[in-house]
């Protein structure tokens, strides 16, 4: 009869289910970080979650949030949508974790989005920038403490055409997030200079090895300037193999000061000249940054750069939200955060109620080869684009909260 | 065989009352978890009726599974006020159709040509499921909401997973006993009876090839329901679920459950899915230690966790002719 053996492995495994969950510490704020921790986009996910392990820990030696310690649970998303809710229901559920945030892929921070409200938990994004989520796709347990590809997009054109160019070539990789990013360009580089002219207007698939293609389709097109969201190795091999064929134009890029993709190159001055938007730069000049990158620098032996100071910034943001609120009530945590300022690093940040995008100065950058910071090339002295330059009017925003 | 039977229902009954009790029982996240492992059950049930009973190791079930995902998924968005039951049935409808329809260019080949085709197919579902943005969400993958169950007197609140439990382990569960009873019935013995040897089976008058498209399109249905349900549990699908991941995932249960008894893949699927929540809580480097766990089994127990068990009872004197694996039990009347 084989029915007793199958409740000895009934029992076996009803056993395992009764072994104790993890105990959850009491007194502590946890905060689930979903980050790519293996695979591919790795580095881009530890640098993220380092900045939000960084924000825990200065907030924890000055006495704790509410008088509790934060704690930051590392999330490997394996850059998978389903992989990271299915983690983060885990969370939930095991450990009443109410706090999520993550910097990388936008397909995860949207899940997450609908699980935070399913849920009724927190999640917050310093990196996912696609524009809908905080649009279409908006909901009230999502907030963005960074830029979104609107800002970025339009932080752009308005350099490009300060600068009086008037003809861009355009190269985007062909996914959403290149789409929207494009279309936000195209649509603020008509309104405030009309007379520029978009020549060239190329897709590629996303992980393209061999740019040669395109870069020549650019190069034929004769612009004054070029224009990508590219970034990675979409951004490296596009700049490593389109410089030697000719393309000799300045590049306006979303991710132009990522040190690593600067020392993958190999050669300055194969971006030298070239520009870009961020949210965060290390040579933003406020008393408040120089602050931050004198400690982190004295407490890590490196540089707070780029995606570290986003997610560092960002979890310092929902930490004042939450210290408002006094409580961890998400209810409560959602409407103390809806309106509130905060006055980092990188300027003043504003958390819009309307779609919980937050209102935020970009900071305009040329690379330049003599800097303090690398032997490399990277940011030279930063402008301010203030957030009122770059904003789509909430109506604008096809976001509709629900209450 | 007709005690053994009676004790195979009461065993199923048994079983049963334990699933109801659970809730009373366990923490929430381990209902949550017990809810997936029921899924993943049926999905490990389907594949072994493939690979243990008719011998067809597929590299490509994770395409039904999938297709049951993405249906209820994108019947419940773009059909507004569609319920559970419609949802789950379109699934079943949808992959019983393209079981058929597979099945048909499949199974005219066999051994490592079917088994390569299978994979061939799958990749092209799942490029399907990548490419075709607008309707499967692509890399972003479709989140829904569990539809309330509208009973006609009562509706009860499926947003609760205790709620949601219930509706699980009734459904999915009267689909496995009835995969079981399946085996039983002469359809079934056939199956099995073509494995053994399809010459003689020829030869006694039946038509193997229809025989094996139907346990084809069954074990396709199944493995849709499995999918179906996947969508509801989570409220959200991905490529992943039509991935050859997914089939990887249902391939390490059945062995590590063991290929040549019903319940081994049951097993495989409840121990595979502890393994995977422990580890990744330990780990990021958890699907290592499954391969390892794989190697082990397939080198040395290649019968799986139910021959540890079946050997085990082997030490207990006086129950020396009743532990034979069922499949080859039956095989060879």
């Amino acid at each position: 009869m084989e029915t007793k053996k199958c409740i000895c492995g009934f029992l076996a495994a009803a056993l395992m289910f009764a072994l104790p969950a993890f105990a959850a510490a009491q007194g502590t704020i946890k905060i689930g970080g979903t980050e790519p921790l293996s695979g591919t986009f790795k580095d881009i996910g530890e640098r993220y979650l380092e900045g939000v392990q960084y924000a825990a820990k200065v907030i924890n030696e000055s006495g704790g949030l509410l008088g509790k310690k934060v704690e930051v649970v590392p999330i490997d998303s394996e850059l998978k949508p389903d992989v990271a809710t299915r983690k983060a229901q885990a969370l939930i559920l095991k450990d009443e974790v109410k706090f999520f945030c993550g910097g990388t892929g936008s397909s995860v921070g949207a899940a997450m989005a609908q699980l935070a409200e399913k849920e009724n938990v927190i999640m917050f994004t310093y990196g996912m920038d696609a524009a809908s989520m905080t649009g279409e796709k908006c909901n009230k347990n999502f907030f963005r403490p960074g830029g979104s590809t609107d800002g970025r997009s339009f932080a752009l054109a308005q350099m490009i055409a300060k600068k009086g160019y008037k003809a861009v070539g355009i190269i985007g990789q062909d996914y959403s997030f290149g789409h929207e990013a494009v279309a936000a360009f195209k649509k603020k580089i008509a309104q405030i200079s009309p007379s520029t002219k978009i020549v060239a207007e190329i897709f590629h698939p996303a992980g393209t090895k061999d740019y040669a293609p395109y870069a020549s389709q650019l190069i034929a097109a004769k612009p004054d300037v070029i224009f990508t969201p590219n970034w990675g190795n979409d951004l490296t091999l596009l700049l490593k193999q389109g410089r030697p064929l000719g393309m000799k134009q300045k590049v306006f890029s979303y991710y132009i000061n990522d040190e690593v993709m600067i020392s993958s190159l190999g050669d300055d001055s194969l971006i030298v000249g070239d520009m870009g938007a961020e949210i965060y730069m290390l040579n933003i000049p406020t008393a408040k940054n120089k602050e931050f990158i004198e400690k982190f620098h004295k407490d890590k032996g490196y540089y707070p750069t780029w995606l570290r100071g986003k997610s560092y910034i960002a979890t310092m943001f929902w930490a004042a939200a939450v210290k408002k609120a006094g409580t961890t009530d998400v209810a409560a945590v959602i409407r103390a955060w809806e309106g509130l300022s905060y006055d980092g690093p990188a300027g003043l940040w504003t958390m819009r109620a309307c779609d919980h995008q937050a209102q935020v100065p970009y900071w305009a950058v040329e690379i330049v080869k003599e800097n303090k910071f690398f032997k490399h090339a990277f940011e030279g002295p930063v402008t301010e684009i203030p957030a009122k330059d770059v904003e789509v009017p909430c109506a604008e925003t096809g976001c509709k909260m629900g209450k | 065989m007709t005690s053994q039977k009676k004790a195979s229902y009461l065993f199923i009954a048994l079983i049963f009352a334990l699933g109801v009790l659970m809730p009373f029982m366990i923490k929430r996240y381990h209902l949550n978890m017990l809810t997936e492992i029921i899924v993943f059950a049926l999905y490990a049930v389907s594949y072994n009726l493939l690979l243990g009973y008719a011998g067809l190791l597929s590299f490509g079930h994770a395409m039904f599974f999938g297709m049951g995902a993405f249906t209820v998924a994108v019947s419940l968005i773009h059909i507004p006020g569609l319920s559970m039951w419609n949802a789950v049935l379109l699934a079943l409808a949808m992959t019983t159709v393209v079981g058929f329809i597979t099945g048909g260019f499949l199974l005219r080949h066999k051994g490592a040509y079917f088994a390569l085709l299978t994979l061939a197919f799958n990749s092209l579902f799942y490029a399907v499921a990548t490419k075709w943005h607008k309707i499967t969400g692509g890399d972003d993958g479709l989140s829904i909401t569990r539809p309330d169950l509208n009973l006609g007197f009562t509706t009860i609140k499926m947003a609760d997973l205790t709620n949601f439990y219930y509706v699980t382990l009734v459904v999915i569960g009267v689909a496995i006993v009835f995969s079981w009873y399946f085996t039983k019935t002469a359809m079934g013995q056939t199956v099995l009876l073509m494995r053994e040897n399809e010459e003689r089976m020829k030869f006694l008058g039946y038509n193997t090839n229809i025989s094996r498209l139907i346990l084809f399109t069954f074990t396709g249905a199944l493995a849709g329901l499995a999918g179906a349900f996947y969508t509801l549990h989570f409220q959200f699908v991905s490529q992943s679920a039509i991935s050859v991941d997914m089939t990887t995932t249902v391939l390490l249960m059945t062995f590590v459950g063991g290929t040549g008894t019903f319940w081994g893949p049951i097993l495989g699927a409840f121990v595979y899915i502890i393994l995977q929540n422990y580890l990744s809580d330990i780990t990021d480097r958890w699907p290592l230690f499954m391969g390892l766990i794989f190697i082990v089994m397939v080198l040395v127990i290649p019968g799986g966790l139910s021959q540890i068990i079946l050997s085990i009872r082997r030490l207990i004197p006086g129950k020396r002719n009743t532990d034979r694996p069922v499949a080859a039990e039956e095989a060879s009347p």
